[in-house]
């Protein structure tokens, strides 16, 4: 499903990540944990073609980094539902409109969007929320309508960064049975998180990063 | 209705005043335009009617025979540009000479003989007046024996052939200058519009859309911004057209021979739908991912 082959990736001053290799198969939930500058978010970035590898190759399905050009990255984008870390939500429209963004840039009938939207809000428990404006939100509020946006066309991956950042531990909770629920139908998830808390007894596979390299890898 | 849509008509309110101030500008630049299209339209329009009014007139020596003048008018006929010929023989030019002075006819007291010589009115054909033809086709007629002068209105055809070039010169670098000055107002308009959506832009790039839809939306508001100019302008020539001109033509009679065709009222809104989906074309650019 994500293949990373001897990937590097070097900003300015910094290398970001070094030699990675690794393979995340399909339907498989992993953490990727490690200190802040660890790599974390790059490394989800590499995958969503945010950026790209000076070094390697990443495959993802049947998308290859080093073939992707301005036609196919919003395709594969299409493919990956993403949970960003600062959210990305659009203040001036309400929940329902937020959530079905990401079915209307797929150019599907507003009959579709609606039907597919709710549901998305109803499996984050926010079928109530519809009209709201994020403002108006808890963090814990608009961090389920962010996943609700993600999985809204249901994607074959979903990628989540700092998920629970400035949740507190029960809504984080919530927030993770939400992610295995996802997982459950067979959606491939994959968390960049610093809190140990949320893979602690997962029994789920988690990748240490540090300074941007595999530093070894475990099971929850 | 489609999202695009959707999205450009709140666009369109939100930004309300952004747009009509935009739309008010492209209305004054397109209103330039039409009036500088409209008087080339007509000036060249009176010069593809110099033909039917303008003359050539050779004046044929004294005491030629009824034969010699019919060869001369024969030589005449077949050179390329003439279009009609017209024999004016002595005594018809008298005449017509004491018909036009009937009010003034001292002028002519005195005279026991008449004085005139016979001549040819030519009319040329419509691609031969121009300033060098019409030279060319003199110089020729001129070379005819029996011939003893040839006259017509040289400076009038400069005059006007000279205006005809000047005014399409100066309509060219005008409606290009105002071509461009509507682009860039409708350029500056959409930038303005995606900057102040450039969060959006982003996170919609980020999930997965298109170059397409992401540039639709500015494309319509564009593109609407345009015609509402178009429309504005339109009107206005409308309201110029009837308040002024039309009144102008009713005591100043040379405004009746200007033509003002209607199709320039309909030409406007497309001009600037055209323009404004130039302009935000311009505007979005290349979106990169």
């Amino acid at each position: 499903m994500i293949h990373f082959q001897d990937v590097s990736k070097f900003y300015e001053t910094t290398t970001a990540l070094r030699n990675i290799n690794l393979s995340i198969e399909k339907g498989e939930m992993a953490f990727i944990t490690g200190p802040s500058g660890a790599g974390k978010t790059t490394l989800l970035k590499l995958i969503y073609a945010a950026d790209f590898p000076d070094r390697g190759v990443i495959s993802i399905n049947e998308w290859s980094t080093d073939r992707l050009d301005g036609s196919s990255i919003p395709l594969l984008r299409r493919s990956i539902g993403i949970v960003f870390q600062d959210f990305r939500l659009l203040l001036n429209k309400n929940v329902f409109d937020n959530v079905a963004l990401a079915l209307r840039i797929r150019n599907i009938s507003e009959k579709e969007v609606k039907a597919q939207c709710l549901e998305a809000l109803r499996m984050v428990n926010l079928r109530h929320k519809t009209d709201s404006l994020p403002s108006t939100l808890s963090g814990g509020e608009q961090q389920r309508v962010v996943i609700a946006r993600a999985i809204a066309a249901d994607p074959v991956i979903l990628l989540a960064d700092e998920p629970t950042g400035n949740l507190d531990p029960d809504t984080a909770q919530g927030i993770m049975r939400i992610f295995r629920e996802i997982n459950a139908r067979g959606t491939t998830v994959l968390i960049a998180t610093h809190n140990r808390d949320l893979f602690r007894e997962t029994g789920k596979r988690i990748i240490r990063l540090e300074g941007g390299t595999i530093v070894g890898e475990d099971r929850g | 209705m489609p999202y695009s849509v959707r999205v450009a008509l709140k666009s369109l309110w939100h930004e309300r005043w952004v747009n009509i101030l935009s739309a008010l500008t492209i209305a004054i630049a397109l209103v330039v335009m039409a009036l500088i299209a409209l008087s080339i339209y007509n000036i060249d329009l009176f010069s593809r009617r110099l033909p039917e009014r303008f003359s050539v007139v050779a004046y044929l020596n004294n005491g030629l025979s009824e034969k010699d003048s019919q060869d001369i008018i024969d030589l005449i006929k077949k050179h390329s540009s003439v279009g009609k010929v017209r024999y004016i023989s002595r005594a018809d030019a008298w005449k017509e000479l004491k018909t036009s002075l009937r009010d003034a006819d001292y002028i002519l007291e005195g005279l026991d003989e008449n004085p005139l010589p016979a001549s040819i009115e030519i009319k040329l054909k419509r691609g031969a007046v121009g300033p060098d033809s019409v030279k060319a086709f003199v110089a020729d007629i001129r070379k005819i024996n029996g011939i003893e002068d040839v006259q017509y209105g040289e400076g009038i055809v400069r005059y006007i052939y000279s205006i005809k070039t000047g005014i399409q010169t100066m309509g060219i670098i005008l409606t290009a200058i105002m071509l461009a000055g509507i682009i860039f107002i409708c350029y500056s308009t959409v930038k303005i519009l995606f900057y102040r959506r450039n969060e959006e832009i982003e996170t919609l790039k980020l999930l997965g859309a298109t170059r397409g839809f992401i540039r639709m939306p500015f494309v319509i508001e564009g593109g609407a911004v345009g015609v509402l100019g178009g429309i504005i302008s339109a009107t206005l020539l409308f309201a110029f057209y009837n308040s002024v001109f039309y009144r102008l033509s009713m005591t100043m009679p040379i405004f009746r021979s200007i033509t003002f065709p209607s199709e320039v009222y309909l030409s406007l809104p497309v001009a600037g739908l055209f323009l404004g989906i130039t302009g935000a074309l311009v505007a979005i650019g290349r979106i990169r991912y």
